[in-house]
C-alpha cells in the first residue's frame, strides 16, 4: 500500500494528469452533445446528414449510455494511452527509477503499484465524462421540454465498467510502449500513430481483404467498439479518424480479447522492468 | 559489509565497464572508491545496489545479494546526479521515496535539516540549483537512517563552501558504526574523509589500502637544471627509485629522505644548478596519478 500511495501522490500532483482529464471530458461532451445539439437547433448536417427529431432523442438523458460510450474506444483510448506513456515514460526521462528502486520496495511492487495507480486514475476519467454527459443531456432535455428519465442503473454500471476496461487496455499499451522505448516521446508518437492510422487502415482494408478482416477482429478498436455496441451504443459510421465501419464481435469475445491485451501488455512490461539494467537517464 | 569477487560487467561485445573487480569494505569505515571518469565506479555502485546485473563474479552487501528489499532497507544511496520528480517539491519527493522505503514521514524533516534544505523544501525540484539537488539527494540517502551509505560523487556541483560542508557531513555520518562507500574522482576530497581507499582504473582495483600505506612515505622534491643532466645524475645514484618530472624543472624523487644532503652534493659536483631541495609528503592525488601512470606503462 505504501508504494501505491507514493504513485497516487505522483499522479495527483501532476498537472498533465488533470490536463488530460479536463481535455478528455471537455472534448467528449463537445462532440457527443454540444455540437450535435447545435446542429439540431440550426438544422445543420451532422455526420453527413441533416439531423431531425431522432437526433434530439439521442441527446436525452435516457440515452446517456449509448451516446457517451462511443467516445471511449478511440478518443478515450488515445487519451489514456498518453496518460500511461507519460506516467511510466517520465521515470526514464527523469532517471527517477534509480532512487525509487534503491529504497525498499521491489521492482515488481513498484511497477504493479504504478499500474494500480493508473487503474485508480481511470476511475475519474470514466466517471467525469458520464457526469458531465448527464449534465449536458439534462440541460438539453430541460431546454427542449423533454423527459429527464435516466437510463436503467444497471446499464449505467455496465457502461462504466466497460469504459474503464477499454481504457485499461489502452493505458497498459501506453505503459508498454514507454517501457520499450524508455521514454515518453516515442511511446506517445507510436501509440497515436498506431491508434489513429494503423488500426484504421487495417479495419478499412479488412473490408476488402479477407485476411485483414480476420486480423481486424483482434484489434483494440474493433473489440472496443464491439464492447460498447453490445451495451447499446450507436456507432455513427466510418468517417473521421476514430470512426469504425467494420464487423463487430460478441461482447464476450471483446471482453476476453481486451482482458488478454491488459494482461499481455502489463506482463511484458513487468518482465522487462524486472530484468533490465537501470543505468541512469535514458 | 561489502565484498565483491571478480565482479565484471560487460555491455555488448565491446564495452567492459568493470573487469574482475574485487574489494572489501569493512563495517564502520569510510571507504574511498577513487578513479578517473569512465573507470567503472558508477557501474560498480549500481551493481552493489542491484540496479545493474553483473555479467560475472559475485558481490555481497550486508551479507546478502544486492537489491533485495531487506538489504536495500538498510542502505542509503546517492548514485550519479540526483534524479527526482521535477514538478514535485523537495519535501514531496522525499515523501514519495519514504513511501517506497516504508519509513514514516517523521524522518523527512530531520533529513532536510541535516542537509540544510528545510527553507527551500517546499519549492519545486526543477527550481533547485545543482548544489541544492545534490543536497536533496543526500537527504534522500539519509531517510532510512542507513547502516551503509553509498555515495557517488556527492560534492558534484557544490561550491567550495558547500563541498566543505558536505565533507564535514560525510565525516560525521561515518562516525560510529555506519559504513560509507564514497566514490569520487577528486583525490583531495577523499584524502580528507576516508579511512581506506581503493583505486580503480579500467574497471579493476589497481591498489587498495590505508592512505598512509598508499602514500608510501615521503619524497624528495628538487628544482634543478639542466633537466637532462639532473636526471642522469639521479639515475646513476644507488637507492634512488622512481624519478618524476612534475614541472619544467621540478623532480619528485623516490629515495630515503635522509640522503638529501648526499644527493645535493652529487648534483652540484656534476655541475647541476640546484635552486630548491626539500622533502614532501605526497598527496593522494599525486599517488593516484603515479599509480595510474604506472599501470599504463605496464
Amino acid at each position: 500500500m505504501n508504494s501505491l500511495a507514493a504513485e497516487l501522490l505522483l499522479l495527483r500532483k501532476r498537472v498533465a494528469f488533470w490536463v488530460l482529464l479536463g481535455f478528455w471530458t471537455g472534448m467528449s461532451v463537445l462532440f457527443s452533445y454540444i455540437l450535435p445539439y447545435y446542429a439540431y437547433t440550426n438544422n445543420l448536417k451532422f455526420h453527413g446528414r441533416v439531423v431531425g427529431p431522432a437526433a434530439l432523442f439521442l441527446l436525452l438523458p435516457q440515452n446517456l449510455v449509448s451516446v457517451i460510450t462511443t467516445a471511449f474506444p478511440f478518443f478515450g483510448g488515445t487519451m489514456v494511452l498518453i496518460l500511461g506513456a507519460l506516467f511510466m515514460g517520465s521515470e526514464f526521462n527523469w532517471g527517477t527509477l534509480t532512487p525509487v528502486f534503491t529504497q525498499r520496495a521491489s521492482r515488481m511492487r513498484v511497477f504493479m503499484s504504478k499500474m494500480a495507480a493508473i487503474g485508480i486514475a481511470l476511475v475519474p476519467f470514466v466517471l467525469a465524462v458520464f457526469v458531465l454527459g448527464y449534465v449536458a443531456s439534462a440541460l438539453i432535455a430541460w431546454r427542449e421540454g423533454q423527459a429527464q428519465a435516466l437510463p436503467p442503473m444497471w446499464d449505467v454500471v455496465k457502461a462504466l465498467g466497460a469504459g474503464w476496461f477499454l481504457m485499461a487496455a489502452w493505458a497498459s499499451f501506453g505503459v508498454l510502449l514507454a517501457v520499450l522505448s524508455r521514454g515518453t516521446a516515442m511511446a506517445i508518437g507510436l501509440g497515436i500513430i498506431y491508434g489513429l492510422v494503423i488500426e484504421g487502415l487495417i479495419s478499412s482494408f479488412g473490408q476488402q481483404i479477407d485476411l485483414l478482416a480476420s486480423a481486424s477482429k483482434g484489434l483494440l478498436r474493433t473489440n472496443g467498439y464491439s464492447l460498447i455496441t453490445g451495451l447499446g451504443a450507436t456507432i455513427t459510421g466510418g468517417e473521421g479518424p476514430g470512426g469504425f465501419a467494420g464487423d463487430t464481435v460478441s461482447v464476450l469475445q471483446a471482453s476476453i480479447v481486451l482482458g488478454v491485451y491488459v494482461v499481455l501488455f502489463t506482463g511484458i512490461a513487468a518482465i522487462i522492468i524486472k530484468r533490465r539494467d537501470v543505468a541512469g537517464m535514458s | 559489509m561489502i565484498q565483491t569477487t571478480e565482479l565484471s560487467k560487460r555491455y555488448g561485445q565491446d564495452i567492459l565497464a568493470v573487469d574482475g573487480l574485487s574489494m572489501n569494505v569493512e563495517r564502520g569505515e569510510v571507504y574511498g572508491f577513487v578513479g578517473p571518469n569512465g573507470s567503472g565506479k558508477t557501474t560498480t555502485l549500481r551493481m552493489l545496489l542491484g540496479l545493474v546485473r553483473p555479467t560475472s563474479g559475485s558481490c555481497e552487501v550486508l551479507g546478502a545479494r544486492p537489491g533485495k528489499p531487506e538489504t536495500l532497507s538498510r542502505v542509503g544511496a546517492l548514485v550519479e546526479s540526483p534524479s527526482f520528480y521535477p514538478y514535485l517539491s523537495g519535501r514531496d519527493n522525499l515523501r514519495v521515496l519514504a513511501r517506497h522505503a516504508g519509513v514514516p514521514y517523521s524522518h523527512i524533516e530531520p533529513a532536510l535539516a541535516e542537509v540544510e534544505l528545510t527553507k527551500r523544501a517546499g519549492d519545486r525540484f526543477k527550481t533547485y540549483s545543482l548544489g541544492m539537488k545534490q543536497r536533496l539527494g543526500m537527504a534522500a540517502a539519509l531517510l532510512k537512517d542507513p547502516e551503509l551509505l553509498i555515495l557517488d560523487e556527492p560534492t558534484n556541483g557544490l561550491d567550495p563552501a558547500g563541498m566543505a560542508e558536505m565533507r564535514h557531513l560525510i565525516r560525521n555520518l561515518g562516525k560510529g558504526n555506519r559504513t560509507v562507500l564514497l566514490s569520487s574522482h577528486l583525490m583531495g576530497e577523499l584524502e580528507q574523509i576516508c579511512d581506506r581507499v581503493g583505486v580503480v582504473k579500467d574497471g579493476r582495483i589497481i591498489t587498495e589500502g590505508t592512505l598512509e600505506g598508499l602514500r608510501r612515505g615521503e619524497r624528495i622534491k628538487l628544482r634543478a637544471q639542466p633537466v637532462d643532466q639532473t636526471r642522469q645524475v639521479l639515475e646513476s645514484l644507488a637507492g634512488v627509485g622512481r624519478i618524476e618530472l612534475t614541472d619544467a624543472n621540478v623532480f619528485l624523487v623516490e629515495a630515503d629522505t635522509s640522503r638529501t644532503a648526499e644527493i645535493n652534493r652529487e648534483l652540484v659536483a656534476a655541475g647541476v644548478e640546484v635552486s630548491e631541495l626539500c622533502t614532501v609528503r605526497l598527496s593522494l592525488e599525486s599517488v593516484f596519478l603515479s599509480l595510474t601512470e604506472e599501470e599504463e606503462q605496464v
